[in-house]
């Protein structure tokens, strides 16, 4: 998954600490969603899309895994 | 003659509109995007309450239960034979549930990236610990000193430390 959630951050100039105060998460969970390194559950999503008042395919992306990065051929990316 | 005022008072000034001019490198130019968070400034001793709040609670019930478990040791010692001491040999686990309770309250209250990282961990180390004591095992049987159970434990709780830095640098 891709994200906005730094940019979105950024334009209401708050700090990492100051957006998981917000979601009553930790600051190390933001950092890990904005890097990408974590896909929050969907709750979180939600309350995260609320804060921003947006809606939350506005802020995350589905993109798929690169097969390459895995060394898989695309079609068998699937099984 | 101007009836224009070179140094109009500041409360005079036309407020600025928004983005008067763009970035520069030369201008400092500040965002006019209202900031929305007010933070409270807690007291520095409530804020060390709340952070830390586990840790303490965690070495309190810690330093209880060493406490009783000396005491207990000590008074069972001198009384080898008295008809209370199974009473007094098992008081520490009062103490050691304590530290358990906190222990569980604090899983409960981590956020869901934390709970799935403490998953990891325990994962490992009850993975490793079984590991380790299996292959010691073996070496026992073929003629390596007899280890105390006791060290499982220990041997456990080391373990899950180096699962959480391992994953929690994972997510960083």
């Amino acid at each position: 998954m891709k994200n906005r959630l730094r940019v979105l951050r950024a334009e209401l100039d708050w700090s990492q600490a100051q957006l998981a105060e917000q979601l009553g998460v930790s600051r190390q969970t933001v950092n890990a969603i904005e890097t990408g390194k974590y896909d929050p559950s969907l709750p979180l999503a939600f309350t995260i899309a609320r804060t921003f008042n947006r809606r939350i395919e506005e802020i995350f992306e589905f993109g798929e895994r690169v097969p390459a990065a895995r060394g898989l051929a695309p079609t068998r990316a699937g099984l | 003659m101007s009836e224009q005022h070179p140094n109009p008072e500041p409360a005079e000034a036309p407020l600025e509109p928004l983005y008067t001019h763009p970035a520069s490198p030369f201008l400092r130019t500040e965002s006019t995007a209202p900031k929305h968070v007010d933070m409270p400034v807690l007291p520095g001793v409530a804020s060390t309450w709340v952070t830390y709040r586990t840790q303490i609670e965690f070495g309190l019930a810690m330093l209880a239960y060493l406490m009783i478990l000396v005491g207990s040791v000590t008074v069972i010692q001198s009384n080898p034979n008295a008809p209370w001491r199974y009473v007094v040999a098992v008081l520490p686990v009062v103490p050691a549930a304590l530290v358990l309770s906190v222990f569980v309250r604090a899983l409960t209250h981590l956020d869901e990236m934390q709970k799935r990282i403490q998953m990891q961990a325990f994962g490992f180390s009850l993975g490793a610990t079984a590991l380790l004591t299996f292959g010691y095992g073996f070496l026992e049987g073929v003629g390596l000193p007899h280890l105390s159970w006791t060290f499982v434990l220990p041997l456990m709780a080391i373990l899950w430390g180096v699962g959480t830095a391992i994953f929690t640098l994972r997510y960083r």
